[in-house]
C-alpha cells in the first residue's frame, strides 16, 4: 500500500513538474480518472484451485471486490469495465448458466461490459435472461440483435459523466461465423467492427466526450490480416483507449499506436481468469479536453519489482 | 502488497492546438489478485450457496495424474490424451472402429495438473457441452481437415496417426498407421462443434454426423474412471504425432 501511494505521488509530481516546465504555463486544474478493467474472466468466481497449477490461488470475485473497494476509497472517479467472455470455464457456469457471475459483477459496481464469443455459450436467450441481475449495460455496436432475445438488452455506446469529464464507451465483438455455433448466435448479424467503431466514436466525439474508450473482444493481434485491436487502433479516428480481450494476453504495459489521423491510441489487456486487474490513471488538464491529431506521445516506463 | 508485477508509466500527450502544449498524463499498473488481497465478505456471502453445491458435486476425485498434462503447439500431451480418449470412447459407444480422432486447440481450456484429478478439473478442461460425433470422411476431405489443422499450427490427433508441418502444410500424413488414401473412407471422431464447421473446419459442415448425445466431457470422465479402476495413473506422452519439418 505504501509503495503504491509513493509511486502515485511520484507520478503526479513528475507530471506536475513537466507541466510547469512547459513554456512557463500556469498549472491548470487537474481532473483524475481511474479506469479499472478485466477481460475473459470465464466464470472464475472462486480463485483457481490449489492443485499445484501455475495459477493456483489467483483470482476470485471476493478478492477482486475488496481490491476495487480499496481503490475506490482512495480515488474519487473510478470506471470499472470488462471486455467480455464473462461466461464459461468453471463448473459454476455449467450449473448456474452465468447467474452468480452477473450478480457478482453488479455488486462490484461494473459500469459497462461488452460481449465475448463465450457469452453466447448457453444461448442468447440465457444471456438475455441473466441480465435481469445486471446493474450495468452491455455495450456492443457491431452486433445487430434484431429479432433475437437480446434485442432490447444492449446498446451500441454509453456516455458516463465522471466529475467534470464525459467518458464515451463503445463496444465491438468478434466475428461469430466459424467461432460460435450457429444455433447459439441465431439471427445475430455481425457488422464490420472498424466501420462501426468509427461511426460510433464520431457520435461520442460530437457529444463532446473527453475520453473515448472502446471495449473490444476482437483479440489483440494476429499473424494473418484478421481484424484485431491493433488493426482497429490504426484505423480509428477518435478512440483514445481500447480495452481488449479474447486472446488472453497479459500485456507488460499498454501498447501505443498511431491512429488514422496521427493521434495516439492505447490498447491494453489483462490476461484472463481475473488473475489481474488493470488500472489506468488519467489526469486531464482543466482547459483541454482532447488531444489533437498532431499529438505527440512520449512514454516513460517505470518498473518496480515486488 | 498484492501485485507481483507492478509498473507505471507516464504518457504525455502534447496538445498541438493549445497555445502552450499541456500534457495529459496516464499511468498504468496491473494488480495481481492473489491470496494476500483481503476477501470481501459480502461477495463471499453471495457466492456461498452456489459454492456449496458446486464444491459438493465437483470435488470428487476420479483419478491420479503422475505428471502434469499441458497444451502447446504443435503437439501436446493433453491433446494426445484427449484424442486417444475420443477415439477409444467413440469406438466403444458407437460400436465401430474409429480411424482417427481430432480436437481443436482452442477447445482445450485447462491443464490436468499432477496429482488428484477431480470432476471439477474435467469440467474446467472441457467446460463446453460439446457432443462426441463420428463422421465418415473420404480421404480427400480428411486431408483437407488435416491441412486446415496444419495451417493453424497443428491440432491434436489420436495415437497411430501423424504428419509433419512444412511451410504451414501437412506432409507425410499417416492415418491409423498407414499413408492417407484419398479414395478410402475413414471414420473420424471429433465434436459437434468442429463437425458443424467450428474453428473454421468448413470442409466438415456438409458431412452427415453420427450423434448419440454423448458429451465429450462424459467421455473424458468415463475414460479416466476406466483407467483408474484398472489401477493405472493418467499419463500421456509426446510421440511425434505432429511435428514441424525443422525439428
Amino acid at each position: 500500500m505504501n509503495r503504491r501511494n509513493f509511486i502515485q505521488q511520484t507520478t503526479i509530481a513528475t507530471g506536475g513538474m513537466l507541466i510547469s516546465g512547459v513554456a512557463g504555463a500556469a498549472i491548470p486544474e487537474q481532473y483524475p480518472l481511474t479506469i479499472l478493467h478485466t477481460n475473459d474472466v470465464h466464470s472464475r468466481l472462486e480463485p483457481f484451485p490449489m492443485d499445484g497449477g501455475r495459477n493456483q490461488g489467483l483470482g476470485g470475485v471476493a478478492a477482486r471486490a475488496s481490491l476495487i473497494q480499496s481503490i475506490r476509497a482512495q480515488t474519487e472517479q473510478v470506471l470499472l469495465l470488462d471486455a467480455g467472455d464473462i461466461f464459461q470455464g468453471t463448473p459454476y457456469f455449467n450449473l448456474y448458466k452465468g447467474e452468480p457471475e452477473i450478480k457478482a459483477m453488479s455488486r462490484m459496481g461494473y459500469d459497462a461490459v461488452t460481449m465475448g464469443n463465450h457469452d453466447f455459450d448457453a444461448g442468447l436467450e440465457n444471456f438475455a435472461n441473466q441480465l435481469v441481475h445486471a446493474r450495468f449495460p452491455v455495450i456492443i455496436a457491431n452486433y445487430d440483435f434484431t429479432g433475437t432475445p437480446m434485442e432490447t438488452k444492449y446498446q451500441p455506446y454509453t456516455i458516463i459523466q465522471k466529475g467534470k469529464k464525459k467518458i464515451g464507451i463503445l463496444g465491438v465483438g468478434i466475428e461469430l461465423e466459424g467461432l460460435v455455433p450457429e444455433n447459439l448466435y441465431g439471427k445475430t448479424a455481425y457488422k464490420d467492427p472498424i466501420r462501426v467503431a468509427n461511426e460510433t466514436a464520431a457520435i461520442l466525439k460530437k457529444n463532446n466526450c473527453d475520453l473515448i474508450i472502446c471495449l473490444s473482444h476482437l483479440g489483440d493481434k494476429y499473424d494473418d490480416n484478421k481484424v484485431s485491436d491493433e488493426v482497429l487502433a490504426k484505423e480509428t479516428e477518435f478512440v483514445d483507449l481500447i480495452i481488449g480481450g479474447h486472446t488472453h494476453r497479459f500485456f507488460e504495459q499498454p501498447r501505443k499506436y498511431k491512429n488514422k489521423i496521427g493521434g495516439d491510441v492505447m490498447v491494453n489487456q489483462v490476461g484472463w481468469g481475473g488473475i489481474q486487474l488493470g488500472r489506468l490513471d488519467y489526469i486531464f488538464s482543466g482547459n483541454n479536453r482532447k488531444k489533437s491529431m498532431e499529438a505527440n506521445t512520449v512514454v516513460t516506463v517505470k518498473k518496480t519489482s515486488e | 502488497m498484492y501485485r507481483l508485477s507492478f509498473f507505471s508509466f507516464i504518457v504525455f500527450l502534447f496538445l498541438g492546438c493549445a497555445p502552450a502544449k499541456l500534457p495529459l498524463t496516464v499511468s498504468y499498473q496491473a494488480y495481481r489478485v492473489n491470496a494476500q488481497v483481503a476477501t470481501d465478505t459480502g461477495l463471499q456471502h453471495m457466492l456461498s450457496p452456489y459454492a456449496a453445491t458446486v464444491n459438493s458435486t465437483m470435488n470428487k476425485v476420479i483419478g491420479f495424474a503422475n505428471t502434469t498434462l499441458t497444451k502447446k503447439m504443435p503437439e501436446n500431451t493433453l491433446g494426445n490424451f484427449m484424442t486417444d480418449c475420443f477415439q477409444k470412447m467413440g469406438a466403444e459407444k458407437f460400436g465401430k472402429k474409429v480411424h482417427i480422432a481430432f480436437m481443436n486447440q482452442g477447445g482445450i481450456r485447462a491443464d490436468i495438473n499432477k496429482g488428484n484429478i477431480t470432476i471439477g478439473n474435467i469440467y474446467e478442461l472441457m467446460p463446453f457441452d460439446n457432443i462426441l460425433v463420428l463422421q465418415d470422411l473420404k480421404g480427400d476431405i480428411l486431408e483437407q481437415l488435416i491441412q486446415h489443422n496444419a495451417a493453424e499450427g497443428g491440432w491434436p490427433i489420436s495415437s497411430g496417426s501423424s504428419y509433419t508441418i512444412k511451410d504451414k502444410k501437412a506432409i507425410d500424413i499417416l492415418v491409423d498407421g498407414k499413408p492417407l488414401d484419398k479414395a478410402a473412407i475413414y471414420t473420424v471422431a471429433s465434436s459437434d462443434y468442429i463437425a458443424n464447421g467450428g474453428s473454421n473446419a468448413i470442409m466438415l459442415k456438409a458431412i452427415p454426423q453420427q450423434n448419440i448425445g454423448y458429451l465429450l466431457r462424459d467421455a473424458l470422465l468415463e475414460y479416466i474412471q476406466q483407467i483408474t479402476s484398472s489401477g493405472k495413473p493418467i499419463e500421456a506422452k509426446q510421440e511425434k504425432r505432429v511435428i514441424k519439418a525443422d525439428e
